[in-house]
């Protein structure tokens, strides 16, 4: 349980800076550091365990499915890193209360990477091929470790204040990859694909970081490449694949981490106090510094691999190792050659940190006074390089228990006899130490020579350009693709849907006997000429005629009185559009649309041709049947629509009250410029109210409204229904509009129509929520027959309250839409446009 | 009879569909009415054409066509009655803010105002 | 009797129509109203997926009609699923749009819970007419709500749009048509039972039904070659109407998992999975350019709506795999996907009122005036959405991916889940740092966030670490909700039980 503590008390230690920020900055990093500091404590408290080689696990079942647990697990190899984070975190939480200034954010460091790399210890238990999981994962851990090709990040990653990068390179986030390589080196290395693909990567890696740190005048990015050059070192290390090569591996990361984050607080000193990073302008600096050069200076010489100083125990195994590293038959003189470039290299750059920096000519350019950081910022560097010194001369006393345990739990094995003795005696290792210790100063005296041979053979030598150029030329590519794809021509969306209808229908009718088994029925006159004009005119309202000659009255009364409300619609529109359509398709464009259209219309064809042409078997006898015990009407298609399907009709009369809702937000504060003249040029009359129309509406009103009143109430059993009777109301009320005018209708109609759309609905759903209160479902019908006198037997059923729910939804939203659209005429009269 | 409602169910379609593929609101406004003609007259005829008695229970000898289609239809007709005057609104909306009426508000060829 | 069933439909209905007579009232008081409505749905959706929890399911027969005469509701762990999914997007939608958005157009509120009640219906209903209504009601609520408030950007977007699901809305009905004119029946399950006895000369009848529908709802869904309106649409809507629109698009997915496991599913006789085929390569290649669309986009909110186009590839593709382990995957990366968008879109409303004239278009301008905050939360927000760990969309894609056994397509999906997983990681790097790290030297002037804004946004992207960290229960619901979906028969047996089904032939007493 403990061991989730050294997870989130860190992570509490990101979330608590910005609540402290008003106490002051001192409370911020103790806050911090307090909780860094208790995490470390309780690590420390595990640590004793570990050393004597247990491994402690702490596992929380997070999805059992995927095998995904929420699992901690501490062991050498966790320790090491858990205690390079929180240690090294915890001196540059000190070291950060004195660099920030009061404008920096406080409140990111110390915390957040924390938890990250820790967290990368729960283990994802995966189980695929090996080659494909190698790949990824080594895909994954080179891009993390900057590892070549994915390098070019980590210099870039210089936009974070010193401290920050400090503890990014040397210390965590840049180890995380390395930390997985350590971490599945049992499971995966020592195979022919691993160490070709680790060993290449970490040696092309540690050359070119090493070249790149030389050429580098920041001194960030100096140290940031010489960070790049030792994690393919320590890449390199794991890809040989050898137990004491892990042990280099794991004693070089412990190195790296000490001299490296020393460096790195080194630089932002200096950066400090003379305010630029320029190792052209920098040098001389020992006079005002000598405490901070001295510090430099040994961790320097770790990094350069100088005697005594624990840099070069390790790179004393690296040599011995890629002096026994397997698979490379005849050329296995050129791993060692490689290394001690390298190594030169190393040399030739930590020569020039120091030297660039602290002696010769200078500085240039420097505005103030360098003077010695205050006391508490150089105690981190001193704690480190301390560090180095005492591993670099008693690793038997120091470092030896810790590299042990991590050493061990990496390989996963006890671990051969190895020694971590300063001296050796005159090894192959040892020589090449020196040839990399002397070539570096050799190399370094003729830098300027160099620097010039650089420029003119590398002016854009750099992958991130490389990366940035490809990724500019995919964006370009996707734009490209996008925008051929999502023109934003609605006719060419139009054309993919009624394609895909065609392929999809035409696919599964394509070379299939279409016709059925059922008898055609005959040809009569009344249909063929109707057809015949609905095929020549293509005017809906002939679509009504084929309802009545099928046996649907109601469908008939409907589909005309829709027309005359479409109708009304469609001459408003027309009065405010264009009424010719310039030729704006290509004759290719129109033999397209003409084919796709008649594919479409031969599939839709197809289509009816084959439903009817063969039986049905429905479940309408049920309908018919019932219509009248169950449904208390006669007429069976309004019993459907009010009663067995008004679940149908509610949601129907809810579209039509949206509609009117949503065309009125529409039209609300629209003005349309409208044209004084027709399309052939003539003008509109200027009569807008004729008398005659006037005189007749008026009149026909009372008599529409008493019909409507007869549609509705004979619905149930006759033609009819509350949807005829509303359309046909609206109409009586349009007729009004037109003729005498919206200001004169709407004094005498003063309704709000969005109340008496909105009562119609709500009449339909309570008449459904009405049979809750008798323990049935919603809608469920009953009815009543009542004896009147005179009237005699009358029927009372409650889908006829149903009914005027739907007609008054009708009506409502229907003067709604109409009278809004005719507004438009109001406010945008003719003159306007001459204005 | 069944191959002629077909044929009249096809040619509404493709016209329909033609107009539906025009630049211009308008025409595309016809175009998806004549559409909604088409789809009500397919979805009315799936009942069959053979009977020939309207579904009023007590009129005629029983052989009653389909009465479920037809409701469908009613219902289909309302809402396409809505989604029609929706996109006629719409339509005019469009033409005022964007100042053509172009499907995609492309600058009108006629000059504006026309 | 329990009504608990319908009060999803019914309780938006009241409250829109409530709204509708309360339109001249003070706005406080219609925010108030709709919220509370709302916030409703949330234990009302939660008591329905409890009762369904164990695998029973709940029919409700309206008007006492007997299915499949009448229309029924069917409630089983999917309906219940979706319902709590709308439930959990809408609020904060609305606790965003209660802060100004609401305000630029009429009857906000009342066409917000109109589009409730159809979604929910739609998820409700057994009946595959009154799936078309819901639709509908859906559909004409979501155009009010796109062109809420005015602009011609929406106007010229919302063209689009009402004119291809008008289309879109015929095909249905040509696919209904047909599908009744071979089997005589609406209900689905009853037609689950027709369409698996139907015989090779109805066969390729129904097939073109069927495929038609999946043109309709693949329209929906916006799958290739049908996603083009989307991102226009999405992108032209206001920030609480593009999050609630997240859902439009899993209305299509949501059908195509029904109408294909149910009606066309592996028992279907001649016609067992007749949407497959098509569904996998379609999938994939709009998983493939969709990616390329986010890479591709100019404004964050172009992206996002890329992103959904996404989110559809990958679920319809873990749909296509057909087997239980896959859809229990799409399923939880469905809820994941929808809540990360919906907040996506907030958050770019966020932004966009915060970055002055340049609103949310992807090239260096004025900082955010709350740099931190936002930029968390659209780091939190593009982890998930990318598919890293530990946050939701990483356990998504690796069910997802575990589903799949090796062959042909685990290779494709391999390859194109990662490879677009990579694509969308490199989109919102450099969308993040365009928008906070990229800054113009200018002091921002734009007011903080407010807190029912910010609530709504926070809400929504908490979903990221609370789906993770409740990964293993969600997921043991997904899963026993996909080896539902697989047994239609338990479905077909709960909405028609053992009844005899009177069925009255015509066409046939003429033939000798």
């Amino acid at each position: 349980m403990t061991l989730s503590l050294i997870i989130f008390l860190p992570l509490l230690g990101a979330l608590l800076p910005p609540l402290f920020i008003r106490l002051g900055r001192t409370a911020c990093a103790w806050s911090a550091g307090l909780l860094a500091g208790t995490a470390l404590a309780i690590l420390l408290y595990h640590s004793p365990a570990v050393f004597a080689g247990e491994t402690l696990v702490f596992t929380q079942p997070w999805l059992p499915a995927l095998g995904l647990n929420f699992a901690l697990r501490l062991d050498g190899l966790g320790l090491l890193f858990a205690l390079l984070i929180l240690g090294i975190g915890l001196l540059i939480i000190l070291y950060a209360r004195y660099y920030l200034s009061e404008h920096d954010p406080m409140g990111i460091v110390g915390g957040y990477e924390l938890s990250v790399v820790l967290a990368s210890a729960e283990r994802i238990q995966a189980h695929a091929l090996y080659p494909v999981t190698l790949v990824l994962i080594l895909l994954g851990a080179f891009t993390k470790s900057a590892q070549f090709p994915f390098h070019f990040w980590l210099p870039h990653a210089m936009a974070a204040p010193t401290p920050v990068s400090a503890y990014l390179h040397s210390a965590t986030m840049v180890k995380a990859g390395v930390f997985l390589l350590a971490r599945l080196f049992p499971a995966l290395s020592g195979t022919e694909l691993w160490f070709f693909l680790v060993t290449g990567t970490g040696t092309a890696t540690v050359l070119l970081g090493a070249y790149h740190a030389l050429f580098k005048h920041d001194l960030k990015g100096l140290l940031a490449y010489s960070t790049v050059s030792h994690l393919g070192l320590i890449t390199l290390l794991f890809g040989i694949g050898t137990p004491l090569a892990a042990v280099a591996g794991v004693f070089h990361i412990i190195n790296h981490a000490t001299f490296k984050a020393s460096l790195f607080m080194a630089a932002g000193i200096i950066d400090h106090e003379t305010g630029t990073r320029d190792m052209r302008r920098l040098g001389g600096l020992w006079r005002y510094m000598p405490h901070t050069a001295t510090l430099a200076m040994v961790a320097a010489a770790s990094m350069a691999g100088v005697p005594l100083f624990n840099g070069f125990l390790s790179k004393e195994m690296f040599f011995a190792e890629t002096l026994h590293a397997g698979w490379m038959g005849e050329w296995s003189w050129l791993l060692p050659l490689l290394a001690t470039l390298a190594a030169l290299l190393s040399v030739a750059y930590s020569v020039r940190f120091i030297h660039d920096v602290f002696f010769g000519t200078g500085p240039k350019d420097i505005t103030r006074t360098p003077h010695e950081p205050p006391r508490y910022m150089k105690v981190p560097v001193e704690v480190l390089v301390a560090l180095c010194l005492l591993v670099g001369m008693l690793p038997a006393w120091t470092v030896a228990p810790l590299l042990t345990a991590a050493a061990t739990s990496t390989v996963g094995a006890e671990l051969p006899y190895y020694s971590l003795a300063i001296w050796h005696g005159f090894t192959l290792p040892l020589l090449m130490s020196l040839i990399a210790l002397v070539g570096g100063v050799i190399l370094y005296l003729l830098r300027f020579r160099l620097f010039a041979l650089h420029d003119r053979i590398f002016p854009i030598c750099d992958a991130k350009a490389w990366f940035e150029c490809g990724l500019a030329r995919t964006v370009d590519a996707s734009h490209w693709l996008t925008a051929w794809l999502e023109n934003g021509s609605l006719q060419r969306y139009a054309m993919l849907l009624v394609a895909s209808m065609l392929v999809v229908i035409g696919t599964s009718l394509w070379g299939l006997p279409l016709t059925g088994p059922v008898p055609m029925d005959a040809v009569d006159g009344v249909t063929l000429s109707g057809a015949l004009v609905l095929a020549l005119s293509v005017v809906g309202l002939v679509v009504s005629v084929a309802f009545v000659r099928f046996s649907a009255p109601d469908l008939a009364l409907t589909q005309l009185s829709v027309e005359m409300v479409t109708i009304l619609l469609l001459m408003l529109a027309l009065y405010f559009l264009p009424q010719h359509s310039p030729a704006e398709s290509s004759a290719a464009r129109r033999w397209r649309d003409g084919l796709l259209a008649g594919g479409a219309g031969l599939s839709v064809a197809a289509l009816a041709w084959g439903v009817l042409t063969r039986p049905l078997e429905t479940i309408s006898g049920y309908f018919l049947e019932q219509s009248v015990p169950g449904g208390g009407g006669s007429n069976v298609v309004n019993v459907i629509l009010v009663d067995f399907r008004g679940f149908d009709t509610l949601g129907e009369i809810t579209v039509l009250a949206i509609a009117a809702f949503g065309i009125y937000a529409l039209l609300r504060g629209l003005r349309l410029p409208s044209p004084s003249a027709d399309g052939e040029g003539r003008p509109w009359a200027e009569d807008r109210h004729p008398l005659i129309l006037s005189a007749v509406s008026r009149p026909l009103l009372p008599l529409a409204l008493v019909v409507s009143l007869y549609i509705l109430l004979r619905g149930h059993n006759l033609p009819g229904g509350g949807f005829i009777a509303g359309l046909v109301t609206a109409v009586a009320l349009i007729l009004q509009y037109v003729a005498s005018g919206v200001v004169w209708t709407r004094e005498r109609l003063p309704f709000d129509y969005i109340k008496l759309t909105a009562s119609g609905v709500l009449i339909a759903t309570l008449t459904g929520v009405a049979s809750w209160w008798f323990a049935h479902p919603f809608l469920t019908s009953t009815f009543e027959y009542i004896h009147l006198p005179l009237l005699g037997k009358f029927e009372l059923a409650s889908a006829m309250v149903f009914d005027v729910g739907v007609y008054l939804t009708v009506v409502g939203s229907t003067l709604l839409i109409l009278a809004n659209l005719g507004k438009l005429t109001l406010v945008s009269q003719p003159h306007e446009e001459t204005e | 009879m069944e191959l002629l409602v077909a044929i009249m169910i096809g040619l509404l379609t493709a016209c329909g569909i033609y107009l539906l593929l025009r630049a211009r609101t308008f025409p595309v406004i016809m175009g998806l009415t004549l559409l909604s003609y088409a789809v009500n007259l397919f979805l009315f005829v799936m009942g069959r054409l053979g009977q020939t008695q309207p579904a009023v229970i007590g009129v005629g000898d029983g052989q009653y066509t389909d009465p479920l289609p037809q409701a469908l239809v009613l219902t289909a007709i309302v809402i396409g009655f809505a989604m029609t005057a929706f996109v006629v609104s719409l339509a005019l909306r469009a033409r005022g803010e964007l100042h053509s009426d172009h499907v995609d508000g492309n600058a009108d060829p006629r000059g504006p105002g026309a | 009797m329990t009504h608990t069933i319908i009060l999803p439909v019914l309780l938006p209905l009241l409250t829109a129509l409530v709204l509708m007579f309360g339109s001249q009232r003070s706005l406080a008081w219609k925010r108030g109203v709709s919220l509370a409505a709302t916030a409703a749905l949330l234990p009302l959706g939660l008591l329905l997926l409890q009762q369904v929890y164990s695998g029973a399911y709940g029919v409700y027969v309206l008007g006492d009609w007997v299915a499949p005469f009448g229309i029924v509701l069917v409630l089983d762990r999917l309906s219940a699923l979706m319902l709590v999914l709308t439930a959990l997007l809408s609020l904060p939608a609305l606790l965003y749009a209660s802060h100004g958005d609401d305000n630029t157009g009429p009857n906000f509120h009342a066409l917000f819970q109109f589009q409730l009640m159809g979604l929910n219906g739609a998820f409700l209903t057994g009946d595959l007419f009154n799936l078309f209504v819901f639709f509908e009601v859906l559909l004409i609520a979501s155009y009010a709500l796109l062109l809420h408030g005015a602009g011609p950007a929406r106007s010229r977007a919302g063209l689009h749009y009402v004119i291809l699901n008008l289309v879109g809305s015929g095909l249905f009905l040509l696919a209904v048509g047909t599908l009744y004119g071979i089997t005589g029946t609406l209900n689905m399950a009853d037609l689950a039972v027709r369409v698996a006895a139907a015989g090779p000369a109805d066969a390729p009848l129904l097939r073109a039904a069927g495929l038609l529908l999946l043109v309709v709802f693949a329209l929906k869904a916006a799958l290739l070659p049908l996603y083009f309106w989307l991102p226009r649409a999405y992108s032209a809507a206001s920030a609480p109407v593009a999050a609630l629109f997240a859902i439009m698009t899993k209305v299509g997915v949501y059908s195509i998992v029904r109408v294909y496991s149910l009606i066309f599913g592996a028992q279907a006789g001649l016609l067992a999975d007749a949407a497959l085929a098509w569904l996998w390569p379609l999938a994939l290649a709009t998983l493939v350019l969709g990616a390329l669309g986010a890479l591709a986009a100019r404004e964050l909110r172009t992206l996002i709506a890329y992103l959904v186009v996404v989110s559809v590839g990958t679920l319809l593709a873990g749909f296509a795999l057909n087997n239980s382990a896959a859809l229990a995957a799409s399923l939880y990366y469905l809820l994941h996907s929808t809540l990360m968008a919906g907040g996506l879109f907030l958050l770019a409303g966020l932004i966009r009122t915060q970055r002055g004239a340049e609103g949310d278009q992807l090239h260096p301008a004025a900082p955010v005036s709350q740099p931190a905050l936002l930029g968390s939360l659209f780091f939190l927000a593009a982890v998930a959405v990318v598919g890293m760990p530990p946050l939701s969309g990483f356990i998504g894609k690796l069910l997802l991916l575990s589903s799949v056994t090796p062959g042909t397509q685990w290779i494709w999906l391999w390859a194109i889940v990662l490879g677009s997983g990579l694509l969308a990681l490199i989109t919102l790097s450099r969308a993040g740092s365009q928008l906070f790290w990229n800054t113009l030297d200018i002091t921002p002037v734009a007011p903080r966030a407010d807190r029912l804004r910010l609530a709504g946004v926070v809400l929504l992207l908490a979903s990221a670490p609370l789906l993770s960290l409740f990964a293993e229960p969600v997921h043991r619901y997904t899963q026993a909700t996909a080896a539902q979906l697989y047994a239609p028969a338990g479905y077909i047996h709960a909405v028609l039980g053992e009844r005899d089904i009177p069925r009255l032939t015509i066409g046939l007493e003429e033939l000798p």
